[in-house]
């Protein structure tokens, strides 16, 4: 399955003018507030009619401004989670579940009511009234009320962030095991690096309406040259690694392909494959293998890339085994240093820094090696 | 603390307000008079006006409204109604000046019909005026309370056809109500008073109720007991003088003479 | 409290039909130019809100007038009516349900209107999205979630329809058992000496109507959105 958005709308003075194809699974749409991302999600779900524009589904051509092809919202079969889910107030949890249902067309594949309840654990709601539902729990339905209208794709536009952390937490894992255990490609609308790194197998980053970089999650968070982007305290890299065990001091130890890992002990069991996010300026780069330092993690490693930029600050694509490692060090030591593409060095990351609930278990891959 | 000029300009828009609507002035007069009278007495009130400086208005309405509406209290200086049953109430009551009051003018009620070419029909005990109606309406003021709807159903029962035409009436407010329901040609005949087919182009007269058909026809003309105005005495006189006359005769009233009006005692 | 004469059953009858037949027909009408009004784009916009608040504004003997030209025996609309629908309004109660339903209209279409840009039109939007065209959007989403402002709006019409009285006589006048409603009764029994009787009990008996419904229109309104509300 492929999404293929090319569009162009001006807004007064702001023009946006995109153009990507994405592949199956969870493509985030990054940028900053007034990147033009809703608007892309309003094209592509037929609630704004963009100036020029072609978006292809799955082969479906749902808008053709040049051929005069514009297919009605109702009949495009995307489903739309809503930032402010948007659930029917005037029937119960069960009714607005079912109202997609009700216009879903025969010849589509039905989901399974019990299956969608199931994964999203709101079996326990149905007969409430929308009005009594905490934020959490109406995401949750407003995604399954989504998925339940057979939708040949779904669109999200940040559904989190109307939530507080606890109850972004809470829906995180559901959200994981949407992209890895139903077959419906999503399209997810996000400001918000720590989600996109959690969920995303494609990145799309927008900026000032233009597509700035798109690619596989782990490729474009790991770019040098894409992290001003994401900014200084938010970019870092995303690899896998597998649980090996919990020790009983409070550590978890995970292999990764570039070496092993020790992180403050995570919710999953062994032998679950875990996304790790590991933030740029959490990585010291050495030389030498450091003896006698308190951090467990020293990953051999060889540079990549050295981003570009002026500041104090540059950011750097370390190789570590299979993955990339993005690490953000001053300019100073890039010199002193003399660190340049190819150089072999280490990269250090303490266990604290790795904090687990940032990272999510994953099933589904997100490196461009993987699919 | 409010501005002083706020207030200034709040005492100033109060003014204005109030002094916008004239006061009656001196010269001025309120006159209450019957519908039937409208296009003669316009003539009239302007040419009183233009020989006194004053203003002359006039509200028409049907007699028993513009009753009512002095027995509520309304700041009429003169009453000219269609018939001697309204002025008669509102004496009873203490409301007219008795020694103003005079009979002015005569008039005849008639039967109309829509359009300008109509045939004549003749007004005789028991004419098939229901066979004429046939399914539409005979248009008439309000039969009970109106003085040319209740000359109009006294002169059908003369006759002997108001049984057959009772529930044929279309009745309306005032008479010239009715007329403009026969000049639309929403109802195909009307009564009305001879002065007022008269001033309709759209109306054909095509029949003349019998004087003995009805009570007399006669319309008084009084001062209201509050009125303090001296133009209005001034303008009840003028209502007799020959300018006045000239311009009632035209429209088809027939002006009587004060030796012969008052044939009701006043 | 005495009872009431025939002539007086007959004009409350009178009115409680006319009202109700002018309501039930505008409410359609009044339903569908609310939803233009408050949902639709379109140019000449405002001339149609001008034209539905024109009987609230112009005198009510205008609109009768107006009434009588276009809907009488030989205006255009009444004269086709009557020529090929056999529907004749002329002197009959059919004007006045008409002339009571054209003054009730505005205050109709004002009630639903509020009601309707009360929902948040992205409510509709997300029943779009799940496959909802817009007739089944309006009646699943729009509809139910208005339904207290109808309700309330139609009692509304009916109320003013009760009381209408300078259009209906300038344009039926006032025939018993046809058009003379109730408020024509009244001023029918003011205008005739030693009506006051009649007129005080017709007065008393149109005021406890018109505030029954309005209290009911309250009651019912505010018990549908509980409805809604809560399941």
């Amino acid at each position: 399955m492929s999404l293929d958005v090319r569009l162009r709308h001006a807004f007064g003075s702001f023009i946006l003018d995109v153009d990507f194809t994405a592949p199956a699974g969870v493509t985030a749409l990054f940028g900053r507030s007034g990147a033009g991302k809703t608007t892309v999600v309003n094209a592509v779900a037929g609630l704004l009619r963009p100036a020029e524009g072609r978006i292809v589904v799955d082969g479906a051509t749902l808008l053709d401004t040049a051929r005069g092809v514009d297919v009605p919202k109702h009949r495009r079969r995307i489903g739309y989670v809503f930032q402010e889910g948007r659930l029917f107030p005037h029937l119960s949890v069960r009714q607005n579940l079912a109202f997609g249902g009700w216009f879903a067309p025969r010849t589509a594949p039905q989901p399974d009511f019990g299956q969608v309840v199931a994964l999203l654990g709101i079996a326990g709601l149905l007969d409430r009234r929308p009005g009594l539902l905490s934020g959490g729990e109406k995401q949750r339905v407003a995604i399954g009320r989504a998925l339940l209208s057979a939708p040949r794709m779904l669109l999200m536009d940040e559904p989190l962030a109307a939530l507080d952390e606890e109850r972004k937490a809470e829906i995180l894992p559901y959200l994981e095991r949407l992209r890895d255990e139903t077959r419906v490609p999503i399209l997810y609308v996000s400001h918000t690096v720590a989600e996109v790194a959690r969920l995303a197998t494609t990145v799309v980053a927008l900026k000032d309406g233009r597509v700035a970089r798109i690619g596989a999650a782990a490729d474009v968070l790991s770019d040098a040259g894409a992290a001003p982007l994401f900014g200084p305290t938010e970019a870092g890299a995303v690899i896998g690694a597998r649980v090996l065990r919990h020790d009983p001091d409070g550590l978890s130890e995970l292999a990764a392909g570039g070496g092993r890992l020790l992180l403050p002990r995570v919710a999953a069991a062994p032998g679950t494959t875990l996304r790790v996010r590991i933030h740029a300026r959490d990585v010291i780069v050495a030389l030498r293998q450091p003896e006698a330092i308190s951090a467990l993690n020293v990953l051999p490693a060889v540079v990549a890339q050295i981003g570009g930029g002026e500041g104090p600050a540059v950011d750097l694509s370390l190789i570590c085994g299979p993955d990339r490692v993005l690490a953000r060090i001053t300019r100073r030591s890039l010199i002193a240093l003399d660190l340049a593409p190819g150089r072999p060095c280490f990269a250090i990351l303490k266990s604290v820094a790795l904090e687990g609930r940032e990272s999510g278990e994953t099933t589904a891959a997100f490196r461009a090696e993987d699919r | 603390m409010r501005p002083p000029r706020h207030r200034q300009l709040l005492a100033a828009l109060l003014a204005l307000c109030v002094t916008a609507a004239p006061p009656a002035s001196a010269q001025d007069v309120m006159i209450f008079a019957a519908a039937s009278l409208k296009t003669a007495l316009d003539g009239v009130a302007a040419a009183w006006s233009a020989e006194t400086g004053g203003e002359a208005v006039v509200s028409y309405a049907a007699s028993s409204a513009l009753a009512r509406q002095i027995e509520a209290g309304a700041p009429a200086d003169v009453f000219i109604s269609a018939d001697l049953d309204w002025m008669d109430y509102l004496a009873s009551w203490g409301l007219i000046d008795p020694d103003t009051r005079r009979t002015l003018l005569s008039n005849r009620i008639v039967l109309i019909a829509a359009g300008t070419d109509a045939p004549p029909v003749e007004i005789a005990p028991g004419f098939g005026l229901a066979a004429l109606l046939g399914e539409g309406r005979l248009a008439m003021a309000d039969v009970d309370a109106v003085p040319a709807g209740r000359y109009g159903k006294a002169a059908l029962e003369t006759l002997g056809v108001w049984g057959n035409v009772e529930s044929r009436i279309a009745e309306t407010e005032n008479v010239r109500a009715a007329l403009a329901f026969v000049a639309l040609g929403e109802a195909p005949y009307g009564i009305v008073y001879a002065t007022d087919a008269n001033a309709e182009d759209n109306v054909t007269i095509v029949g003349t109720f019998p004087e003995d058909s009805h009570p007399p026809i006669r319309y008084p003309v009084a001062l209201t007991a509050d009125t303090a105005n001296p133009a209005a005495a001034d303008f009840l006189e003028f209502l007799g003088a020959a300018p006045a006359r000239a311009l009632l005769e035209a429209q088809g009233f027939t002006v009587l003479d004060p030796t012969d009006a008052d044939a009701h005692a006043g | 409290m005495p009872t009431l004469t025939p002539d007086e059953w007959q004009a409350l009858a009178l009115s409680l039909k006319v009202s109700f037949w002018a309501t039930a027909l505008s409410l359609p009408v009044g339903l569908l130019t609310a939803l233009v009004l408050a949902r639709g784009t379109f140019r000449g916009k405002s001339i149609l809100n001008g034209l539905v608040h024109l009987p609230l504004i112009l005198p009510p003997v205008v609109t009768g007038y107006l009434l009588l030209l276009t809907f009488g025996r030989r205006g255009p609309v009444g004269a086709f009516l009557d020529a090929n629908f056999g529907i004749v309004f002329s002197f009959r109660w059919t004007g006045a349900a008409l002339a009571a339903a054209v003054m009730a209209f505005p205050l109709m279409v004002r009630a639903i209107r509020l009601s309707i840009e009360a929902v948040d039109a992205r409510l509709e939007d997300a029943a779009g999205t799940l496959g909802a065209n817009r007739l089944w959007t309006f009646v699943i989403v729009t509809l139910p979630l208005i339904l207290p402002g109808v309700i309330a709006g139609a009692i509304l019409g009916f109320a003013k329809a009760m009381g209408e009285f300078g259009a209906t006589i300038t344009f039926v006048s006032s025939i018993p058992g046809e058009t003379r409603t109730l408020p024509a009764a009244i001023y029918g029994y003011t205008q005739v000496p030693g009506g006051q009787p009649q007129a005080m009990r017709l007065t008393l008996i149109a005021v406890a109507v018109a505030m029954t419904a309005l209290i009911a229109s309250e009651f019912v309104a505010r018990r549908v959105a509980r409805r809604i509300r809560d399941g």
